[in-house]
């Protein structure tokens, strides 16, 4: 029944794709129509990368023209059809999103998209210039391909695009709710955390590009098709912008977002080009935002202070359109405009913002919880048993250990040897170097000097997500949940190991796959259970209350199947019946065989879970021994209490 | 010989001018974090102004300088005010990235329906015979850009280090929430540092204007290579857009006589990719420990 509700919107957009041709014969608006279609598939590529790993791309207009041209000039040099082309557009594009992505793994935000314009900008020259491949400036005329030897009419070759359409849309939607998409979401929220659960944020930055710019390719060889015309001036830095502009304000991680998208940036310009009818659409937006403005205000939704600018934009708009004779020179100013107060105004998107509107104006907030309201399958082993078998035996050899900053020596030949099965504390006053420690066996730093053996192999020089996946897992002193993901995904990013399918086998939906998504959904509601969240799993993490984040937070680290578990300050911030409960869970863990390397200020949690203790004080470490012992230690209490 | 001497002294003076805009790029990026991604248009809007004040209202050049440079620090400020302090008040990197973008598209837009889309002559100030020097030709011009150039990025410095607002906007600089706390007010330090940043832009722009035609179209090419240049040495080192300016034009003048001019723009922009791939950092730059 679920499923039936789901797909009706798809089967009548396939419907009225297949019908648009039958009904409207005018070429013009076919055109219009696939050109659409052709954009929203760049969209749903373009959405990869801003709306999943949000990252700002302006070089997908270049990676467009890649596509476009790779088709052209295997075309023109080679006389390759269609069915030939398309892949080789697609892995031509995927191979330079690639290549785009390189620089990128060390870079983010501004830097990465002045990367992508500078890409652009090379790439659109490099057009230009080459022109024994890509005739130049003169551009490639490329004919309609042919189907049977007849070439396709208009119409069928609309039904191609739309088929590639629809397909293309499933895809997109099964990889980003597959563990990759996951994987996307999670680098954005938190990327350290993201490589401290196994997953590499190098690696998957790279894939996500590659499969962005693989869907750019397929739409800019189909655009090649559609104008049946190709040059370099097209593909330039505004057109990025464009795109850009398109899936803000279509609305990110939606692909009826990118639909609509698609459709405000192909029908703008054209809107834009007749006076009359802008003038119309102008004046009609303003009056549809000063009445939403009205009725928001009536219902005291916002204050007058937030719709002011707004609103004094929409009503200018209206009121330059009737003031300007001629509207096509000033297109891209109204772009500009249009950009600005969609940043601002509307940075979800029009399906965002309709959502949210609609939300608040029926009054009825979103109910997440009891769509699936599963049962939790009490015989899943959720923690896997690493047994008991070797207790006692040294699992962490930590040897004259130096970090060094600059001056600074964080960690000064520090020593530490953590035995399979126990709790290990690790204590001391802040600025000490307990969670420099922490990084360090985490790969998040690397030592100046030193040895770290876990399990008898080194750690040091290896990266996050290799150590993580070598079964250190951890927590974090200030909680790095992915935010604007669910409970349950957070648990899911954990379990990106227990995964072996591969794209294919996502993209087609095979059995391994929908095995190993319903292993790993049934596994990550088990640890939500058992540690209290279990009614909360559909809620988005930042909307938990702090104590619930910290337990999310093992849980996540759970899911990776440690041997050894760090976990940094669990009890900071809970109240006293949380820390109980905190206490229950570290026991229990512990039980079923897992190592802890505990760092706690709470001195009663140390003391009463921790079997051995080790005390820091400025990067030295001053004691080591039982609880006890280290409690009654002369220095320790000197260290604490400065006397 | 003679031709080594020709490609230098020509790339001496493009790259001071990229130096400056990527010292444009520092001052914003050293108080809010941001950048500018308008910087290019607010280059050519200094040039177009002061082409109207030399040609309609028959301005002297160097009267006109001061009025261009008081001009860029309006344009500066509002770009800060619309774009970029909404973006800081609502913790959005995109928010600041792409309203800075759709500001430098309006204002190129603009300059084409006020100034038109044709490239037009800017008059020199000096004269335009070359001089010889070296085996080079040398324009008289060129050797105001350099000096030109240097004065202004001296005179920004000496304003840093020596007087109290200055201080104000290092302390931002440094942690701009302890320098609210001292009673500093930051968003103003902001305003003021974009206002300095466009101001140097404009000041370029006519300084380059001259030796290049004037347009709308001019800024993109060079606030892009700005940045190539602020990243290549390093967004906090002064040293380094120095070096790294004069390294892409002496890369780029070389290129387009040994190569083509269709390819200069090229080798900076991958010098870019490569630097960001390997010392992100730049080569001046610090690398700032991420802490946990």
């Amino acid at each position: 029944m679920m499923k039936l509700k789901s797909l009706l919107p798809l089967l009548i957009a396939i419907v009225g794709l297949f019908c648009l041709p039958l009904f409207i014969h005018n070429p013009y608006y076919i055109h219009l129509a696939e050109t659409i279609l052709i954009y929203t598939i760049l969209l749903f590529g373009l959405d990869i990368v801003v709306g999943y790993i949000g990252q700002v791309s302006l070089g997908h207009a270049a990676l467009f023209g890649i596509g476009s041209y790779t088709a052209g000039v295997l075309y023109f040099h080679f006389g390759w059809t269609i069915w030939g082309t398309i892949p080789a557009s697609i892995i031509v594009t995927a191979f330079f999103g690639g290549i785009l992505a390189l620089p990128a793994l060390k870079v983010i935000g501004p830097y990465l998209a002045m990367v992508t314009l500078a890409f652009g900008t090379i790439a659109q020259i490099l057009i230009n210039e080459m022109t024994w491949l890509t005739e130049g400036p003169l551009g490639i005329k490329i004919p309609k391909p042919e189907l049977m030897g007849v070439p396709m009419t208009k119409a069928e070759y609309f039904w191609l695009v739309s088929a590639i359409l629809i397909i293309s849309m499933i895809i997109v939607d099964r990889f980003v709710k597959s563990q990759i998409g996951r994987a996307f979401e999670a680098l954005r929220d938190s990327p350290i955390a993201c490589d401290c659960m196994g997953v590499s944020v190098y690696r998957f930055k790279v894939i996500a590009f590659v499969i962005s710019a693989g869907f750019a390719g397929l739409a800019g060889c189909l655009y090649a098709y559609s104008e049946q015309y190709i040059s370099p001036n097209t593909y330039n830095n505004e057109l990025a912008v464009l795109f850009l502009l398109g899936i803000i304000m279509g609305g990110r991680k939606s692909r009826l977002g990118a639909v609509i998208g698609a459709a405000i940036i192909v029908l703008l310009p054209k809107l834009l080009d007749d006076i009359y009818l802008f003038r119309i659409v102008a004046s009609i937006i303003a009056i549809v935002v000063v009445a939403g403005a009205a009725m928001a205000l009536s219902k005291q939704l916002t204050t007058p202070r937030r719709v002011a600018i707004p609103l004094a934009g929409v009503v200018g708009l209206a009121a330059f359109s009737f003031w300007l004779n001629s509207i096509s020179d000033w297109r891209l100013s109204i772009f500009g405009f249009m950009i600005l107060l969609v940043v601002y105004y509307l940075q979800n998107g029009i399906v965002g913002f309709t959502k949210s509107f609609y939300q608040s104006m029926v009054g009825k907030a979103k109910t997440t919880r009891g769509e699936d309201a599963e049962v939790v399958d009490d015989s899943i082993s959720f923690i896997s048993a690493v047994g008991k078998q070797n207790t006692g035996a040294e699992l962490l050899k930590v040897d004259s250990l130096l970090m060094q900053f600059g001056g600074l020596k964080a960690l000064n030949n520090v020593d530490l040897s953590v035995k399979r099965g126990t709790i290990h504390g690790l204590i001391g006053p802040n600025g000490s170097g307990k969670s420099t420690m922490m990084n360090v066996l985490t790969g998040i730093y690397v030592p100046t000097a030193g040895t770290v053996l876990y399990a008898g192999e080194s750690v040091v020089g290896k990266t996050s997500s290799d150590i993580a996946l070598s079964g250190i897992a951890r927590t974090f002193q200030n909680v790095q949940l992915f935010g604007e993901m669910t409970a349950i995904q957070n648990i899911l990013v954990g379990l990106h190991h227990t995964f072996k399918s591969n794209m294919i086998e996502i993209a087609l939906h095979l059995p391994r796959y929908k095995k190993e998504e319903a292993e790993a959904h049934a596994r990550a509601l088990a640890l939500l259970k058992f540690v209290g969240l279990d009614d909360l799993a559909n809620e988005e993490a930042r909307n938990l209350p702090y104590g619930k984040q910290r337990l999310l937070e093992i849980a996540r680290a759970l899911a990776l199947d440690p041997e050894l578990l760090l976990l940094d300050e669990p009890a900071a911030g809970l109240t006293a019946p949380d820390i109980k409960e905190l206490l229950r869970i570290i026991r229990k863990i512990r039980d079923s065989g897992i190592t802890f390397i505990l760092i706690e200020h709470h001195m009663d949690v140390v003391m009463s879970v921790c079997d051995t203790v080790s005390v820091l004080d400025f990067g030295q470490k001053i004691a080591e021994g039982k609880p006890a012992e280290v409690q009654a230690n002369e220095k320790v209490i000197h260290a604490y209490l400065g006397t | 010989m003679d031709m080594f001497a020709q490609i230098l002294s020509s790339g001496i003076a493009v790259g001071m001018i990229y130096a400056v805009i990527a010292f444009g790029f520092q001052l914003t990026f050293a108080t809010s974090g941001t950048l500018n991604f308008g910087q290019g248009e607010a280059l050519m809007l200094g040039a177009l102004v002061g082409l109207t004040c030399v040609d309609t209202f028959g301005m002297n050049y160097w009267v006109m300088i001061p009025v261009v440079c008081l001009f860029g620090m309006i344009q500066g400020s509002f770009v800060e005010l619309i774009g970029v302090r909404p973006a800081i008040k609502i913790k959005s990197e995109f928010g600041w990235i792409m309203s800075t973008i759709a500001l430098g598209i309006i204002f190129k837009n603009v300059a084409e329906n006020v100034w038109g889309r044709d490239a037009l002559p800017f008059p020199s100030p000096l004269p335009m015979e070359p001089m010889n020097f070296l085996g080079a030709n040398i324009l008289p011009m060129e050797i105001l850009v350099v000096f030109g150039a240097l004065a202004m990025m001296l005179l920004v410095e000496f304003f840093n280090r020596k007087t109290i607002y200055g201080k104000a906007v290092v302390a931002t600089a440094n942690d701009r929430d302890a320098a609210g706390l001292m009673g500093i007010n930051t968003s103003m330090v902001i305003t003021f540092s974009y206002a300095l940043s466009s101001l140097t832009a404009a000041f370029a722009g006519v300084l380059i204007a001259p030796l290049t035609l004037t347009g709308a179209t001019m800024g993109g090419a060079l606030g892009l290579k700005a940045f190539a240049v602020a990243i290549i040495g390093g967004l906090s080192s002064g040293m380094g857009i120095i070096v790294g300016g004069l390294i892409l034009g002496i890369v780029e003048t070389a290129t387009g006589f040994y190569i083509s001019t269709g390819y200069k723009d090229v080798p900076g922009l991958i010098l870019l990719l490569l630097v960001l791939a390997y010392k992100p950092s730049g080569l001046f730059g610090k690398s700032a420990i991420k802490k946990v």
